[in-house]
Protein backbone atom coordinates (compact mmCIF):
# COMPACT_ATOMS: atom_id res chain seq x y z
CA UNK A 1 0.00 0.00 0.00
CA UNK A 2 1.67 3.43 -1.65
CA UNK A 3 1.28 6.38 0.68
CA UNK A 4 -1.71 7.42 -1.29
CA UNK A 5 -3.74 4.84 -0.52
CA UNK A 6 -3.03 4.74 3.03
CA UNK A 7 -4.15 8.65 2.76
CA UNK A 8 -6.97 7.54 1.41
CA UNK A 9 -7.91 5.11 3.80
CA UNK A 10 -7.09 7.13 6.89
CA UNK A 11 -9.97 9.98 5.21
CA UNK A 12 -11.90 6.99 4.72
CA UNK A 13 -11.93 6.05 8.56
CA UNK A 14 -12.25 9.69 9.71
CA UNK A 15 -15.44 10.01 7.09
CA UNK A 16 -16.75 6.83 8.97
CA UNK A 17 -15.55 7.89 12.63
CA UNK A 18 -17.72 11.51 11.74
CA UNK A 19 -20.75 10.06 10.45
CA UNK A 20 -20.43 7.49 13.33
CA UNK A 21 -20.20 10.39 15.62
CA UNK A 22 -22.79 12.36 13.88
CA UNK A 23 -25.61 9.57 14.09
CA UNK A 24 -24.89 9.00 17.79
CA UNK A 25 -25.63 12.75 18.64
CA UNK A 26 -28.48 12.46 16.34
CA UNK A 27 -29.93 9.56 17.74
CA UNK A 28 -29.10 11.24 21.18
CA UNK A 29 -30.87 14.33 20.38
CA UNK A 30 -34.00 12.59 18.71
CA UNK A 31 -34.61 10.71 22.31
CA UNK A 32 -34.48 13.89 23.90
CA UNK A 33 -37.63 15.25 21.50
CA UNK A 34 -39.29 12.41 21.98
CA UNK A 35 -39.37 12.78 25.73
CA UNK A 36 -40.05 16.60 25.28
CA UNK A 37 -43.11 15.41 22.96
CA UNK A 38 -44.18 13.05 25.92
CA UNK A 39 -43.43 15.56 28.87
CA UNK A 40 -45.59 18.09 26.97
CA UNK A 41 -48.06 15.32 26.15
CA UNK A 42 -48.17 14.83 29.78
CA UNK A 43 -48.32 18.19 30.28
CA UNK A 44 -51.26 18.76 28.58
CA UNK A 45 -53.20 15.94 29.91
CA UNK A 46 -52.56 17.60 33.11
CA UNK A 47 -53.74 20.95 32.10
CA UNK A 48 -56.95 19.16 30.90
CA UNK A 49 -57.14 17.11 34.19
CA UNK A 50 -57.17 20.34 36.16
CA UNK A 51 -59.71 22.09 34.04
CA UNK A 52 -61.98 18.88 34.82
CA UNK A 53 -61.35 19.72 38.15
CA UNK A 54 -61.69 23.03 38.38
CA UNK A 55 -64.79 23.22 36.29
CA UNK A 56 -66.35 19.97 38.84
CA UNK A 57 -65.12 21.70 42.10
CA UNK A 58 -66.94 25.21 40.15
CA UNK A 59 -69.63 22.93 39.73
CA UNK A 60 -69.85 21.25 42.43
CA UNK A 61 -69.81 24.92 44.78
CA UNK A 62 -72.34 26.25 42.63
CA UNK A 63 -75.03 22.93 42.80
CA UNK A 64 -74.22 22.69 46.70
CA UNK A 65 -74.29 26.61 47.93
CA UNK A 66 -77.80 27.12 49.07
CA UNK A 67 -77.22 23.82 51.07
CA UNK A 68 -74.00 24.78 52.56
CA UNK A 69 -74.96 27.87 53.57
CA UNK A 70 -78.15 26.66 55.30
CA UNK A 71 -75.24 24.83 57.55
CA UNK A 72 -73.75 28.21 58.13
CA UNK A 73 -76.32 29.96 59.63
CA UNK A 74 -77.09 26.81 61.70
CA UNK A 75 -73.38 26.49 63.02
CA UNK A 76 -73.99 29.08 65.76
CA UNK A 77 -77.10 26.74 66.88
CA UNK A 78 -75.29 23.69 66.79
CA UNK A 79 -72.28 24.76 68.46
CA UNK A 80 -74.66 26.22 71.21
CA UNK A 81 -75.50 22.65 72.88
CA UNK A 82 -72.23 20.15 73.12
CA UNK A 83 -72.87 18.83 76.18
CA UNK A 84 -75.68 17.09 77.90
CA UNK A 85 -75.06 19.37 80.93
CA UNK A 86 -75.30 22.40 78.47
CA UNK A 87 -79.10 20.78 77.71
CA UNK A 88 -80.07 20.49 81.16
CA UNK A 89 -78.95 23.92 82.08
CA UNK A 90 -80.37 25.54 79.21
CA UNK A 91 -83.97 23.34 80.31
CA UNK A 92 -83.45 25.30 83.83
CA UNK A 93 -82.63 28.29 83.04
CA UNK A 94 -85.73 28.32 80.82
CA UNK A 95 -88.17 26.70 83.55
CA UNK A 96 -86.79 29.39 86.02
CA UNK A 97 -86.57 32.39 83.73
CA UNK A 98 -90.58 31.54 82.28
CA UNK A 99 -92.06 31.30 86.10
CA UNK A 100 -92.99 27.71 85.69
CA UNK A 101 -93.23 26.53 89.46
CA UNK A 102 -94.81 23.26 89.25
CA UNK A 103 -92.55 20.77 87.58
CA UNK A 104 -94.17 17.69 88.18
CA UNK A 105 -91.60 15.40 86.99
CA UNK A 106 -88.41 15.55 84.59
CA UNK A 107 -86.00 12.95 83.11
CA UNK A 108 -82.99 12.88 81.03
CA UNK A 109 -81.10 10.82 79.14
CA UNK A 110 -78.46 10.07 76.96
CA UNK A 111 -79.35 8.31 73.47
CA UNK A 112 -75.84 6.93 71.78
CA UNK A 113 -76.40 6.90 67.76
CA UNK A 114 -73.41 4.45 66.77
CA UNK A 115 -74.28 4.67 63.35
CA UNK A 116 -74.71 8.48 63.05
CA UNK A 117 -71.53 10.12 63.14
CA UNK A 118 -73.00 13.46 62.83
CA UNK A 119 -75.53 12.96 65.87
CA UNK A 120 -73.88 10.39 67.90
CA UNK A 121 -75.64 11.24 71.04
CA UNK A 122 -78.27 12.91 71.88
CA UNK A 123 -80.12 14.34 74.91
CA UNK A 124 -83.75 13.06 75.41
CA UNK A 125 -86.04 15.50 77.75
CA UNK A 126 -88.87 14.33 79.11
CA UNK A 127 -90.78 16.68 81.74
CA UNK A 128 -94.49 17.35 83.00
CA UNK A 129 -95.42 20.74 83.99
CA UNK A 130 -98.21 22.08 85.31
CA UNK A 131 -99.17 26.46 84.85
CA UNK A 132 -101.41 28.29 83.20
CA UNK A 133 -102.30 28.53 79.66
CA UNK A 134 -100.20 31.70 78.26
CA UNK A 135 -97.34 30.18 80.69
CA UNK A 136 -97.41 26.48 79.02
CA UNK A 137 -97.42 27.50 75.78
CA UNK A 138 -94.96 30.55 76.10
CA UNK A 139 -92.42 28.13 78.01
CA UNK A 140 -92.73 25.78 74.83
CA UNK A 141 -91.66 28.54 72.38
CA UNK A 142 -88.65 29.36 74.93
CA UNK A 143 -87.59 25.68 75.27
CA UNK A 144 -87.68 26.13 71.37
CA UNK A 145 -86.26 29.27 70.83
CA UNK A 146 -83.24 28.15 73.01
CA UNK A 147 -82.82 24.82 72.07
CA UNK A 148 -83.76 25.32 67.95
CA UNK A 149 -82.21 22.07 67.05
CA UNK A 150 -84.27 19.66 69.65
CA UNK A 151 -86.85 17.56 68.15
CA UNK A 152 -90.28 18.23 69.99
CA UNK A 153 -91.04 14.10 69.97
CA UNK A 154 -94.14 13.72 72.04
CA UNK A 155 -96.36 17.04 73.24
CA UNK A 156 -99.61 16.18 75.08
CA UNK A 157 -101.55 19.24 76.98
CA UNK A 158 -104.68 18.51 78.67
CA UNK A 159 -106.47 19.87 81.65
CA UNK A 160 -104.37 20.70 84.63
CA UNK A 161 -105.62 20.48 89.03
CA UNK A 162 -107.30 23.52 88.42
CA UNK A 163 -109.59 25.32 85.70
CA UNK A 164 -107.19 27.79 84.70
CA UNK A 165 -104.33 25.79 84.77
CA UNK A 166 -102.65 23.39 82.17
CA UNK A 167 -100.91 20.35 82.32
CA UNK A 168 -98.28 19.44 79.78
CA UNK A 169 -96.25 16.50 79.07
CA UNK A 170 -93.31 17.22 76.49
CA UNK A 171 -90.84 14.76 75.17
CA UNK A 172 -87.60 15.88 73.31
CA UNK A 173 -84.56 15.19 71.62
CA UNK A 174 -81.50 17.38 71.89
CA UNK A 175 -78.75 16.53 68.83
CA UNK A 176 -75.18 16.49 70.18
CA UNK A 177 -73.41 17.36 66.68
CA UNK A 178 -69.97 16.18 66.14
CA UNK A 179 -69.27 17.97 63.35
CA UNK A 180 -65.48 17.30 63.29
CA UNK A 181 -66.20 13.27 63.46
CA UNK A 182 -68.62 14.14 60.61
CA UNK A 183 -65.69 15.12 58.71
CA UNK A 184 -64.08 11.98 58.80
CA UNK A 185 -66.48 10.67 56.83
CA UNK A 186 -66.08 12.04 53.10
CA UNK A 187 -68.84 10.72 51.00
CA UNK A 188 -69.61 11.65 47.40
CA UNK A 189 -72.77 14.03 48.00
CA UNK A 190 -75.32 14.10 44.56
CA UNK A 191 -76.59 17.97 45.20
CA UNK A 192 -80.26 17.62 46.38
CA UNK A 193 -82.66 20.44 45.61
CA UNK A 194 -82.17 22.42 49.17
CA UNK A 195 -84.48 22.08 51.74
CA UNK A 196 -85.51 25.33 52.97
CA UNK A 197 -85.92 25.10 56.39
CA UNK A 198 -86.87 27.75 59.11
CA UNK A 199 -87.60 27.57 62.60
CA UNK A 200 -91.05 28.46 62.43
CA UNK B 1 27.86 24.13 -8.65
CA UNK B 2 28.34 20.57 -9.82
CA UNK B 3 27.06 19.94 -13.74
CA UNK B 4 26.17 16.27 -12.77
CA UNK B 5 23.96 17.58 -9.49
CA UNK B 6 22.41 20.04 -12.13
CA UNK B 7 21.29 17.69 -14.98
CA UNK B 8 20.32 15.48 -12.12
CA UNK B 9 17.81 17.75 -10.80
CA UNK B 10 16.49 18.60 -14.19
CA UNK B 11 16.02 14.94 -15.61
CA UNK B 12 12.44 13.18 -15.30
CA UNK B 13 11.80 11.53 -11.95
CA UNK B 14 10.07 8.42 -12.13
CA UNK B 15 7.52 7.55 -9.67
CA UNK B 16 8.32 5.28 -6.73
CA UNK B 17 4.42 4.87 -6.16
CA UNK B 18 1.72 3.97 -8.60
CA UNK B 19 -1.53 6.41 -9.11
CA UNK B 20 -3.97 6.66 -7.61
CA UNK B 21 -7.56 4.87 -9.34
CA UNK B 22 -9.70 7.74 -10.68
CA UNK B 23 -12.58 6.53 -8.33
CA UNK B 24 -10.00 6.93 -5.33
CA UNK B 25 -9.56 10.54 -6.32
CA UNK B 26 -12.94 11.21 -5.05
CA UNK B 27 -12.03 10.51 -1.71
CA UNK B 28 -10.99 13.68 -0.15
CA UNK B 29 -14.55 15.54 -2.34
CA UNK B 30 -16.13 13.36 -0.38
CA UNK B 31 -14.32 13.90 3.13
CA UNK B 32 -15.33 17.40 2.98
CA UNK B 33 -18.23 16.57 1.85
CA UNK B 34 -18.57 14.63 4.94
CA UNK B 35 -17.22 17.31 6.63
CA UNK B 36 -19.44 20.60 5.93
CA UNK B 37 -22.68 17.36 6.15
CA UNK B 38 -21.42 16.60 9.00
CA UNK B 39 -20.51 19.59 10.97
CA UNK B 40 -24.19 20.95 9.69
CA UNK B 41 -26.32 17.97 10.85
CA UNK B 42 -24.20 18.25 14.46
CA UNK B 43 -24.71 22.31 14.23
CA UNK B 44 -28.49 21.86 13.64
CA UNK B 45 -28.54 19.14 16.42
CA UNK B 46 -26.94 21.06 19.38
CA UNK B 47 -30.07 23.70 19.17
CA UNK B 48 -32.76 21.29 18.81
CA UNK B 49 -30.80 19.37 21.46
CA UNK B 50 -30.97 22.83 23.22
CA UNK B 51 -35.04 23.37 22.12
CA UNK B 52 -36.14 19.95 22.65
CA UNK B 53 -34.18 20.35 26.39
CA UNK B 54 -35.68 23.50 27.10
CA UNK B 55 -39.04 22.25 26.05
CA UNK B 56 -39.21 19.29 27.96
CA UNK B 57 -38.31 21.42 31.31
CA UNK B 58 -41.03 23.96 30.37
CA UNK B 59 -43.26 20.81 29.93
CA UNK B 60 -42.32 19.06 32.87
CA UNK B 61 -42.66 22.22 34.92
CA UNK B 62 -46.26 22.93 33.51
CA UNK B 63 -47.29 19.40 34.45
CA UNK B 64 -45.70 19.88 38.13
CA UNK B 65 -48.34 22.66 38.70
CA UNK B 66 -50.86 21.56 36.97
CA UNK B 67 -50.90 18.55 38.98
CA UNK B 68 -50.40 20.62 42.33
CA UNK B 69 -53.73 22.52 41.32
CA UNK B 70 -55.70 19.83 40.11
CA UNK B 71 -54.84 18.25 43.60
CA UNK B 72 -55.42 21.68 45.17
CA UNK B 73 -58.92 21.47 43.66
CA UNK B 74 -59.96 18.05 44.45
CA UNK B 75 -59.30 18.93 47.59
CA UNK B 76 -61.79 21.59 47.94
CA UNK B 77 -64.18 18.96 46.60
CA UNK B 78 -63.57 16.73 48.68
CA UNK B 79 -64.21 19.37 51.43
CA UNK B 80 -66.88 20.77 49.88
CA UNK B 81 -68.41 17.23 49.32
CA UNK B 82 -67.78 16.81 53.62
CA UNK B 83 -69.35 20.38 53.97
CA UNK B 84 -72.73 19.61 51.51
CA UNK B 85 -72.72 15.69 53.60
CA UNK B 86 -72.78 17.55 56.42
CA UNK B 87 -75.51 20.06 55.78
CA UNK B 88 -77.70 17.52 54.19
CA UNK B 89 -77.73 15.69 57.05
CA UNK B 90 -78.25 18.66 59.29
CA UNK B 91 -81.08 19.68 56.79
CA UNK B 92 -82.81 16.28 57.22
CA UNK B 93 -82.50 16.55 61.01
CA UNK B 94 -83.50 20.15 61.11
CA UNK B 95 -86.56 19.30 58.72
CA UNK B 96 -88.62 16.87 61.93
CA UNK B 97 -87.70 19.34 64.32
CA UNK B 98 -89.67 22.43 63.24
CA UNK B 99 -91.77 24.30 65.87
CA UNK B 100 -94.27 22.88 67.36
CA UNK B 101 -95.93 25.85 69.47
CA UNK B 102 -96.99 27.64 66.83
CA UNK B 103 -99.45 24.60 65.73
CA UNK B 104 -99.98 24.39 69.31
CA UNK B 105 -101.11 28.23 69.71
CA UNK B 106 -103.04 28.34 66.11
CA UNK B 107 -104.90 25.42 67.66
CA UNK B 108 -105.75 27.13 70.88
CA UNK B 109 -106.41 30.22 68.87
CA UNK B 110 -108.82 28.75 66.16
CA UNK B 111 -111.61 27.53 68.45
CA UNK B 112 -114.49 29.63 70.12
CA UNK B 113 -114.96 30.39 73.71
CA UNK B 114 -117.88 27.53 73.64
CA UNK B 115 -116.30 24.78 72.59
CA UNK B 116 -113.65 23.04 75.03
CA UNK B 117 -110.82 21.68 74.18
CA UNK B 118 -110.00 18.80 76.89
CA UNK B 119 -106.59 17.31 75.21
CA UNK B 120 -104.49 17.82 71.97
CA UNK B 121 -101.69 15.76 71.67
CA UNK B 122 -99.00 16.41 69.19
CA UNK B 123 -96.51 13.20 68.19
CA UNK B 124 -94.18 13.11 65.91
CA UNK B 125 -94.20 10.31 63.47
CA UNK B 126 -91.06 8.28 63.83
CA UNK B 127 -90.30 7.18 60.23
CA UNK B 128 -91.42 10.80 58.47
CA UNK B 129 -90.33 13.19 61.65
CA UNK B 130 -91.77 16.05 59.73
CA UNK B 131 -95.05 14.66 59.98
CA UNK B 132 -96.64 15.20 63.06
CA UNK B 133 -99.66 13.09 64.22
CA UNK B 134 -102.43 15.34 66.01
CA UNK B 135 -104.82 14.29 68.03
CA UNK B 136 -107.60 16.58 69.61
CA UNK B 137 -110.51 15.81 71.91
CA UNK B 138 -112.96 18.57 72.13
CA UNK B 139 -116.56 18.95 72.91
CA UNK B 140 -118.98 22.26 72.19
CA UNK B 141 -122.15 22.68 69.56
CA UNK B 142 -120.01 23.38 66.59
CA UNK B 143 -117.16 20.71 66.81
CA UNK B 144 -117.21 20.81 62.95
CA UNK B 145 -116.79 24.29 62.18
CA UNK B 146 -114.07 24.84 64.74
CA UNK B 147 -112.41 21.51 63.31
CA UNK B 148 -112.23 23.33 59.79
CA UNK B 149 -111.45 26.53 61.84
CA UNK B 150 -108.14 24.70 63.12
CA UNK B 151 -107.76 22.68 59.89
CA UNK B 152 -107.54 26.40 58.26
CA UNK B 153 -105.48 27.48 60.91
CA UNK B 154 -102.80 25.00 60.17
CA UNK B 155 -103.02 25.37 57.13
CA UNK B 156 -101.36 29.38 57.47
CA UNK B 157 -98.65 27.62 59.01
CA UNK B 158 -98.24 25.39 56.25
CA UNK B 159 -99.64 22.01 57.61
CA UNK B 160 -101.97 20.20 55.34
CA UNK B 161 -104.26 17.70 57.76
CA UNK B 162 -104.08 14.17 55.97
CA UNK B 163 -106.82 11.43 57.11
CA UNK B 164 -108.90 13.17 58.80
CA UNK B 165 -110.53 10.94 61.55
CA UNK B 166 -113.30 11.89 63.41
CA UNK B 167 -115.17 9.84 66.38
CA UNK B 168 -117.66 10.91 68.74
CA UNK B 169 -117.45 9.07 72.58
CA UNK B 170 -120.51 10.73 73.85
CA UNK B 171 -119.92 14.34 74.22
CA UNK B 172 -116.56 14.65 72.89
CA UNK B 173 -115.32 14.70 69.72
CA UNK B 174 -112.14 12.66 68.89
CA UNK B 175 -110.22 14.08 66.25
CA UNK B 176 -107.34 12.53 64.57
CA UNK B 177 -104.58 13.48 61.32
CA UNK B 178 -101.52 13.56 60.53
CA UNK B 179 -100.33 17.23 59.49
CA UNK B 180 -98.16 17.56 56.41
CA UNK B 181 -96.23 20.05 55.88
CA UNK B 182 -96.45 21.59 52.72
CA UNK B 183 -93.49 22.97 50.13
CA UNK B 184 -93.25 26.48 51.09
Amino acid sequence: MNPKQLACVILLMIIGAMTYTAQIIHKTVATTRAEAEDAETAAVTAENERSTAEIETAVFKANTEEVRRFLRSWLPSIEHVQTQQEAEQTIQLSLRERGISLVRSIKTESKQSAGNKLIPKSVITTLTIEEEFAKVLNWLGDIERRLPTARMKVVQITGGSSGTQLKMDVSFETPIFDLAAADADKKKVVPKPTPKVTKS
Amino acid sequence: MNEYLCHDFKSPRIDTSRRLPSSFRAIPVIFYVALIGCAYVMTMDYFNYKKALKQKVDAQERQTLSETQRDSFKNEKSDLESEATKAEQVAQWMEGARNIQPIAVKIARAVQTDTRITQVALERSEQVPANIALTIHLNGSKVSMELAAIEAALGQLLYRSASPQQTKNGDVVEYHSTLVRQAD
